[in-house]
């Protein structure tokens, strides 16, 4: 059971990282038009390497473990592949970035490998997902749309293991996988419990946020039989298409923005409420399990008695100051309580697999947010009382 | 009636921090555009619902939320005539400033005294608790600073009047 | 034709309108005003035997949303408000934690709806800022993000 390592790596926010194939090195966007690649040296990370091409805010940025490739998007329409190639001036491997054309006319606003690598998919605001797959011929990357019956922005992507499906969560409240076949680089794949027989843009799946919140993330199970999408109205929900069964929890805190399966059984999820929760279940049912954030160890923040963890961000520091000054007659502390009780500051905008541990789970989620640090977590150091706590806490 | 502001106070602040779940997003209707979806409200699926925390019909905040920004419109209890006017010169004074402030909007929503907006770019830079905690702050002090300036503008007409009158009771 | 005047985004086929965000309620207009009406009368006898939780299970179950059925909506929107009203506050915290997830995600737009509309009917402030704070004691902020996103409003 692990302690998280925290690593502040900017002062601005992180709005996307992603890890090269061996966790050496880390590309993030600072919120602004370039990728920073950090190399880590011992117990800290350094920048190593600006990519400068973009020129509004780099969205997301997925870096693909065998091929060493990394593909950005961005608001400015654009898409660019980076590659590292031996730079005949300095000598040195240097990226070199080309230009895909998505032809969007709206922002990108996310973007992955699928699992062979030879395809990504870029959601983006022009409600399309363009699916680019590499033209040998021409030496370039060439797109296609999925675009019926999208109507809002695409919020975020996930790629099924057979690399032909591909699931989509959207701003008009809903969660939908595609076939996102394409015919010269993808072979026949075999039926799944998702359909058989699937052309380019068939829905295999179209399913609704309960309350009618945005769908922020999708993921699908390591299997790929199972789908968990997290939505605005603060619920996750979990979808078995053999049963057919969708189990919705809804939470108690704000709402998530970033969930990654560990095993077949569990996930992590993490959003607005600054730390990751771990869910477990299986056919039968879901529930959450607990928080990977013991706020109540550690280091020793002096909490006014009140649990940890409990409703979100209301059960910060400030608050209780406020509370104390009504019912005891204690008046502000002045020392400055501006801290959060959680490891992240503000919202965690990614949580990605880290490490995969020996049963084939992954036992190492990183995460990063908008205060500019990225955190790895142990996924089996679960603290159930913070949870508890929050049912059981703001007892005045 | 004061022991309704500490709930309504709370109303209010966890109603924020509900609203405060915002991030970056860009323009659906525009190309390379990224503005406050609560105030261009171009797209209907962006925006949330609106609510109101009311305390009497005197005292009202209206809250209305989308994805990367919220708009929030305070209506601040006054009176009688003196105090309408005293809030009314009092906003007009931050509203003119409200750059130095931020979260502040030059032109309150109709129907309310003053209004923030406040977008995901400031919750950002700032820390989402503590602008609650401003905001929450801002509210309590703009009662007791129209109070204090009815109380001295009462005592100085006051005094005015008496030395004015005192020329004819010699 | 003055086509400077003519509004081109009304109609643009791609955009979703109001309507298209939630699932219409599929009871018609007539037998949703039946159905609160009967909702009220039942809340009434409820309330005389002094059982509040049945009462607000009942008042809250299937409540009427979405256009044309405003005349239903003030009618629960009363009845609800009368629950609130005869419950003393020392009993509020049991209440809450008694009703399902559903009830406490309808009971918190329906304090939000009584708060948007002060001094109609009884409507009464400070009792339901009162039930607003032991209700999100309980329910957290996840509830009331559920009132602003969902686009059934009561």
């Amino acid at each position: 059971m692990a302690a998280p390592e925290v690593f502040s790596i900017a002062q601005t926010p992180v709005t996307c990282h992603a890890f090269n194939a061996d966790r050496s090195q880390l590309a993030v966007s600072l919120n602004d038009n370039d990728v920073q690649i950090y190399a880590r040296q011992g117990n800290q990370w350094k920048v190593t390497e600006t990519l400068a091409e973009h020129d509004k805010v780099i969205t997301s940025i997925d870096w693909a473990p065998n091929s060493n490739r990394i593909v950005t998007a961005s608001q400015d329409r654009n898409a660019y592949v980076w590659q590292q190639t031996l730079d005949p001036i300095t000598g040195q491997m240097a990226w070199k970035p080309t230009l895909v054309l998505l032809r969007i006319n709206r922002a990108a606003t996310f973007v992955r490998w699928s699992p062979n690598e030879d395809k990504f998919a870029v959601a983006s605001g022009a409600r399309a997902i363009a699916i680019c797959s590499f033209d040998s011929e021409n030496n370039w990357w060439v797109a296609r749309q999925l675009k019926k019956p999208i109507r809002s922005t695409v919020l975020s992507v996930d790629w099924h293991p057979n690399n032909v499906l591909l699931a989509a969560g959207s701003a008009d409240m809903k969660a939908r996988v595609f076939s996102a076949y394409i015919k010269d680089v993808d072979k026949r794949p075999t039926p799944t419990v998702w359909g058989e027989k699937l052309p380019f843009n068939t829905i295999c799946g179209e399913y609704s946020s309960p309350a009618g919140g945005w769908v922020h993330t999708v993921g699908f199970s390591p299997s790929g039989d199972v789908l968990a999408y997290a939505s605005h109205d603060s619920s996750i929900s979990i979808v078995y298409p053999g049963g057919p069964a969708i189990y919705t929890i809804k939470i108690n805190s704000l709402p998530y923005v970033t969930l990654t399966w560990t095993s077949e059984n569990a996930l992590v999820a993490a959003g607005h409420d600054c730390q990751p929760i771990v869910y477990s279940g299986s056919e039968g049912g879901w529930a959450a399990v607990g928080t990977l954030d013991d706020t109540s160890s550690g280091t020793a923040k002096a909490g006014s008695g009140a649990r940890a963890g409990s409703i979100g961000r209301l059960n910060s520091a400030a608050f209780n100051t406020f509370r104390n000054a009504d019912t005891r007659g204690q008046t502000q502390d002045e020392s400055g309580q501006t801290e959060l009780l959680t490891v992240h500051q503000n919202t965690i905008t990614s949580v990605r697999p880290y490490d995969v541990g020996a049963d084939g789970n992954v036992a190492r989620v990183s995460t990063t947010g908008v205060d500019g640090k990225l955190v790895i977590w142990d996924v089996g150091a679960v603290s159930a009382s913070g949870l508890a706590g929050r049912l059981g806490g703001m007892k005045i | 009636m004061s022991n309704s502001l500490r709930p309504y106070l709370a109303a209010v602040r966890s109603t924020l921090t509900a609203a405060l779940t915002l991030e970056d997003f860009s323009s659906q209707v525009v190309e390379r555009h990224n503005k406050p979806e609560v105030e261009a409200r171009g797209s209907k699926e962006v925006l949330l619902n609106p609510l109101t925390i009311s305390r009497n019909e005197n005292e009202r905040v209206l809250i209305e939320s989308s994805v990367n920004s919220i708009r929030m419109s305070i209506k601040i209890k006054q009176a009688d005539e003196i105090e309408r006017i005293l809030c009314h010169k009092l906003t007009r004074f931050l509203m003119q400033r409200a750059e130095s402030f931020i979260v502040l909007r030059r032109k309150p929503v109709p129907g309310y005294d003053i209004s923030f907006l406040i977008t995901n770019v400031h919750a950002e830079t700032m820390l989402k608790h503590k602008v609650v905690d401003f905001i929450i702050q801002f509210m309590e002090e703009v009662d007791r600073e129209i109070s204090e300036m009815k109380l001295s503008l009462n005592a100085r007409s006051r005094t005015v009047a008496e030395s004015y009158l005192a020329a004819f009771a010699s | 034709m003055s086509y400077r005047k003519i509004d081109i985004d009304v109609y643009d086929e791609d955009v979703l309108q109001e309507s298209e965000l939630y699932e219409p309620d599929p009871r018609d207009p007539a037998q949703v005003l039946s159905d609160a009406k009967q909702k009220q009368a039942a809340v009434r006898s409820s309330l005389a035997k002094g059982d509040i939780p049945g009462a607000l299970d009942i008042a809250l179950d299937s409540a009427p949303y979405g256009p044309d059925v405003d005349e239903a909506k003030n009618l629960t929107l009363q009845t609800v408000v009368s629950i609130l009203n005869s419950t003393k506050s020392s009993e509020i915290p049991a209440v809450v934690k008694a009703l399902s997830q559903d009830s406490q995600d309808t009971l918190m737009k329906y304090i939000y709806k009584g708060m948007g509309m002060p001094g109609w009917g009884d409507v009464s402030g400070s009792v339901l800022l009162g039930w607003h704070e032991k209700l999100t004691e309980v329910a957290g902020t996840g509830c009331i993000v559920r009132v602003m996103t969902d686009r059934r409003t009561v």
